[in-house]
């Protein structure tokens, strides 16, 4: 029997970890925190006398809230064992906000996260969301990459990816630990039924326009939210530490993606994308942005995940594809395989 | 989709276990490596392993049992608690069915009216090599781009480069297998050709997934263009998870050497990169050599100006009989006739096992007999 802590449970990969958790009969007490008001998904978990679910309103990306929070009677009573963290999703999509937005919170909580659960003698497990846009691309159209293919390091790596790299760095260096289990989970595109799209920076933020290299269009690999969540749930039963990648079986292109969701995906000479995208913001289209410009608009990728599915028994088992929702739209969908 | 058990692989000698010195052998002149007083090769043959020219004679390769390779069974992760029970694991192959069970997709364009009832079903099996027959595959295989790319390529290889070909009977019907081949001409036609004859000559249908340069991948459309129809760049993650799929890879080991060879060159072919050998092996996938002939009259290069090549980063800045002087339309092929030769396969697989691909000197020695035998085939059928 674990019992969890779930940060960042009011974001949308957050509320679908809890729920696969609360359904999980190995999962002892859930702790679920968030910034904001807990979700209105969450009321009949946490309805009820002595209810599994208990939720707090944290900033995980400032030291004392957090500090505050793993040293709360709540935390000790509820005897929390494991952490999930969640890492901020960026920008919320309602908002119009600056490109970088939440970047340097996502690298503060995750230091901050790991930093508590060393300190705390009661927690033996962190499970760590990580994206899987840390890898260097090569030239080529899909790449099949592996837990240990190279990262992006370059120095000129867009922000946004830098952050996912600080942030995988951050875990990685203490996936040896001994008394604390670490693992490390990179999950490409996320996909929740509705439209929704999350981890991707091409595609991050409120629907709108979307610039990319015209003649290019790099593969997405994906995976549904429920999946992430599977993932997390089997990370959080195993004994197994390490870097994991999580990935569903499909992959589209970036255009097709974009469409899916509800972008428009416009192409623009290479040499004029970065012009053209400064020059819609100064023009105040603030959804005609691209959020990054870097090789993840040019080179896609797949990931292998033949280690997730021996260490974890982790299989995705959701589909995603177009269906047509009751209003007439298409809308991008998961299914049970 | 066909259901593989997988099992544990079988290990045979390798070179290394012979006693004979491993590495060392790669850069150097392959055929002369290849003297018939080669203590290596001497060995082979005592292993009952030709080591001339021709290829043994091969008695229809069996279905493998047991496909996947050793690379696709990753080392354990430093981090990973030994203690964690291994998920046994069921590999699917990407399989086409059989011509007679394909139903035949309906006419939808003008392009369509252009194939005939035949090919429209052998494009239509190619469908159920996306799982779940998903508008993609995992590298941008589109069974619909295809079907829209697929009539040109058809006129091209019926009309204008006249492809007759043979031995077709060599190419496995399924699982993974490797179609190694010379290369020529400026541009690639003998892999669009080798492609269309493999999906037009096959039953079930099969699609050759060519392997393309890296810097193929960098261009602009022709990237996207090649994902579409199902060719891969040549990165060894991405070769060994498509023979793990069972899929038919179409390699040319010669690289862009190949294609930028002199018109003093024709048909001399250069020397070969060893990586699809050790991915033959890791897979235990058979090698077909096949010998393309007509591609290097495609497109004679008079002179290859590397200075400018360099400078304007391209792999081959040409002079041809109409390049540059018709300008673009210079590098357009002649309207040579195609034959193409598949050769008995290779299974080196049999006999070195997955453990093979790790002694460089063997890895050499293999693919330059695939060489030889490529060579053989283009100088018996020009």
């Amino acid at each position: 029997m674990r019992n969890v802590l779930v940060t960042h449970a009011d974001e949308p990969i957050g509320r679908r970890v809890v729920k696969t958790l609360f359904h999980d009969p190995e999962i002892g007490t859930i702790l679920a925190a968030g910034d904001g008001a807990p979700p209105r998904s969450f009321d009949r978990f946490l309805a009820g006398s002595e209810p599994r679910l208990a939720y707090a309103r944290v900033d995980f990306a400032k030291h004392r809230p957090v500090s505050e929070l793993f040293r709360s009677s709540r935390f000790r009573a509820a005897e929390i064992d494991s952490v999930v963290h969640v890492p901020r999703h960026g920008a919320p999509a309602a908002q119009a906000a600056p490109i970088v937005a939440g970047l340097a919170e996502r690298t503060a909580e995750a230091r901050l996260v790991l930093q508590h659960c060393l300190e705390t003698a009661s927690v033996r497990n962190l499970i760590a969301l990580g994206s899987a846009f840390v890898y260097r691309l090569p030239p080529g159209n899909a790449n099949r990459l592996n837990e240990d293919s190279e990262l992006d390091l370059d120095p000129d790596v867009p922000p946004e990816i830098r952050s996912w790299i600080d942030c995988d760095m951050i875990f990685h260096g203490e996936v040896h630990n001994d008394r604390l289990r670490v693992v490390l989970l990179r999950v490409p595109t996320v996909v929740a039924a509705g439209g929704y799209v999350y981890l991707n920076p091409s595609l991050a933020g409120r629907p709108g326009y979307r610039l990319r290299p015209l003649g290019f269009d790099p593969i997405c690999a994906l995976v549904s939210d429920k999946d992430v969540a599977r993932a997390v749930q089997a990370a959080v039963l195993s004994r197994c530490s390490g870097i994991y990648n999580v990935a569903g079986s499909e992959a589209v292109p970036l255009s097709v993606l974009a469409r899916w969701t509800g972008r428009a995906s416009l192409p623009v000479p290479g040499p004029l994308l970065a012009w053209a995208a400064t020059g819609a913001r100064l023009m105040g289209a603030d959804g005609f942005r691209s959020a990054i410009e870097g090789s993840q608009l040019r080179y896609g990728f797949t990931l292998d995940t033949s280690r997730a599915e021996r260490d974890l028994g982790f299989r995705s088992s959701y589909r995603i594809g177009l269906a047509r929702a009751g209003d007439g739209a298409l809308r991008i969908e998961t299914a049970s395989a | 989709m066909k259901e593989v058990d997988t099992q544990p692989l079988s290990s045979t000698p390798t070179g290394e276990l012979l006693g004979l010195p491993s590495g060392g052998a790669l850069g150097r002149d392959p055929f002369a490596e290849l003297a018939e007083d080669d203590p290596f090769a001497a060995r082979l043959e005592e292993l009952g392993l030709d080591a001339g020219i021709a290829p043994r004679r091969q008695s229809p390769a069996p279905r493998p049992a047991h496909p996947r390779p050793a690379s696709a069974k990753p080392a354990p992760e430093a981090g990973a608690r030994a203690d964690a029970p291994p998920t046994p694991r069921r590999r699917r192959w990407a399989a086409t069915p059989q011509l007679a069970e394909v139903e035949l997709p309906e006419v939808r364009d003008w392009l369509d009216r252009v194939l005939g009832e035949n090919e429209r079903r052998r494009l239509g099996a190619l469908t159920h090599l996306v799982e779940g027959e998903a508008p993609y595959d995992r590298y941008g295989f589109s069974p619909e781009a295809t079907r829209l790319a697929f009539p040109f390529f058809y006129a091209l290889y019926r009309i204008y480069f006249r492809v007759r070909s043979e031995g077709h009977e060599n190419i496995p019907d399924e699982g993974p297998a490797i179609l190694a081949a010379n290369h020529g001409g400026l541009l690639p036609f003998d892999g669009a050709m080798g492609v269309t004859d493999v999906v037009l000559h096959t039953d079930p249908p099969r699609l050759a997934r060519t392997v393309v340069d890296r810097w193929a991948g960098s261009l602009p459309w022709v990237n996207v263009f090649y994902a579409r129809v199902g060719q891969v760049v040549g990165t060894r993650e991405n070769f060994a998870d498509l023979l793990d799929d069972g899929q038919l890879m179409l390699v040319f080991p010669e690289g862009m050497e190949g294609m930028r060879k002199l018109v003093t060159q024709r048909y001399r072919l250069q020397p070969f990169r060893v990586g699809f050998v050790e991915q033959a092996l890791r897979a235990r996938a058979p090698i077909v050599p096949v010998a393309f002939i007509g591609t290097d009259d495609q497109s004679p290069i008079l002179y290859d100006i590397k200075p400018l090549a360099r400078r304007l980063g391209l792999p081959v800045a040409p002079l041809t009989p109409t390049f540059p002087w018709f300008g673009p339309l210079g590098l357009l092929p002649y309207p040579v006739r195609y034959r193409i030769v598949y050769g008995e396969p290779f299974h080196f697989y049999k006999r070195f096992g997955p453990e093979g691909a790790d002694d460089s000197r063997l890895v050499r020695y293999l693919a330059n007999q695939v060489r030889r035998t490529i060579q053989q085939l283009i100088d018996r059928s020009r």
